[in-house]
């Protein structure tokens, strides 16, 4: 060990206390010093290469050694406390998923296939996804708006099929 | 198996040891072991036990590798982990009774039996005299002590593998300092280095 790192100043921020004169400081200093010399006296015992090897054999976690961690973690979780405590925190998330209030909500339908309209004359026809998700129970449901004259009140009808197209059927809205 | 290893830097190597890769470890391990073992030595002061402890340093180390992050030094980790193990292992053994005494000095530090002449004696016995002096230091203060004269650590690390403030290291430091002068040339201090 050299004590380049035991500075003077390191000695004065250490003992910050007044010394009698510079040259008491001093001679304090150097004895502190010699203090430091001597301690590196006492030598540090080496380790053997076979204390080496033996230490290194048994610290670094051997495959084996990481599987049978493994199986320690399995054994802890078969034990019954654990495996029951397991099973009631499992029941508990379950239970929560299923009182969970259903909120379905359906499929939002793209404006662009919602429905289409066809003009003839003063009859329009609405047909498309729109109309068959109102009237489920008809087949290819069509709405048709018809006014007579363009200030007169206009006539809903909604057209569309039974029983696969056995029955017609015809409702004024 | 390790020399292909010798200019890769701690980081690349705790990284690959990290990922299971046994050599890498081992040359991590053949790097820095020594300085464990000195650190260990100088705080346990006690060569009987001092195996075991550098074994439970690198148990740890190799146990946490998965936690370290690269980007911090490995070394001052390291050193952190030799620590706070040496003082654990060093109270832990005070309880049981089983510090090393004053004829306890290990067999290692004392001269072979051929070349025991008057100087070497001198030598046996000033390093019983030191291993007393450090053995009677607190090992907060052996450790303050060991890690910024030998492992030229700053005070602010210091501080961190103790958990107090660097002022505290520095009372360590000083403390320890002065009662190994006392035990050591048994001569009173003066003024300015009296507190």
């Amino acid at each position: 060990m050299k004590h380049a790192r035991f500075s003077l100043e390191e000695f004065k921020a250490l003992f910050p206390d007044p010394f009698g004169s510079q040259e008491e400081m001093l001679k304090e200093y150097e004895a502190f010093r010699a203090i430091l010399e001597q301690v590196d006296q006492l030598p540090v015992p080496e380790l053997s290469v076979r204390e080496r090897a033996e230490i290194f054999r048994r610290s670094w976690p051997e495959p084996a050694q990481r599987r049978a961690r493994v199986w320690t973690w399995l054994a802890f979780l078969r034990r019954p406390a654990v495996t029951f405590a397991a099973g009631l925190v499992l029941g508990c998330a379950l239970m929560f998923i299923g009182m969970r209030p259903q909120t379905e909500t359906p499929e939002p339908i793209a404006p662009e296939q919602a429905f289409t309209v066809q003009h003839a004359g003063h009859v329009k026809t609405y047909e498309g996804k729109i109309l068959q998700a109102l009237y489920p129970q008809i087949e290819n449901p069509r709405v048709t708006v018809e006014k007579k004259q363009e200030a007169s009140k206009p006539r809903r009808v909604l057209q569309g099929t039974l029983d696969k197209g056995q029955v017609y059927v015809l409702w004024n809205l | 198996m390790m020399d292909g290893h010798d200019s890769i830097s701690d980081g690349a190597l705790v990284k690959a040891a990290q990922q299971g890769d046994r050599d890498a470890a081992a040359c991590l391990y053949h790097r820095h072991v020594d300085r464990v073992h000195r650190i260990c030595y100088r705080i346990v002061l006690d060569g009987s036990q001092v195996t075991d402890c550098v074994q439970e340093v690198w148990l740890k180390v190799f146990r946490n590798l998965g936690r370290f992050q690269c980007e911090k030094s490995f070394a001052a980790w390291l050193n952190r982990v030799a620590a706070n193990t040496a003082i654990d292992c060093y109270r832990r053994w005070r309880k049981q009774g089983r510090h090393v005494g004053i004829d306890e000095v290990p067999a290692e530090a004392l001269p072979a039996e051929e070349s025991r002449d008057a100087q070497s004696l001198d030598d046996a016995l000033l390093q019983k005299r030191i291993h007393e002096a450090l053995e009677e230091i607190t090992v907060n203060q052996r450790t303050a002590f060991v890690l910024r004269y030998y492992e030229d650590m700053s005070p602010t690390q210091i501080a961190q593998v103790l958990g107090c403030r660097e002022g505290t290291v520095r009372t360590h430091v000083r403390r320890g300092l002065l009662a190994l002068r006392a035990k050591l040339t048994g001569q009173p201090v003066t003024r300015g280095s009296e507190k």
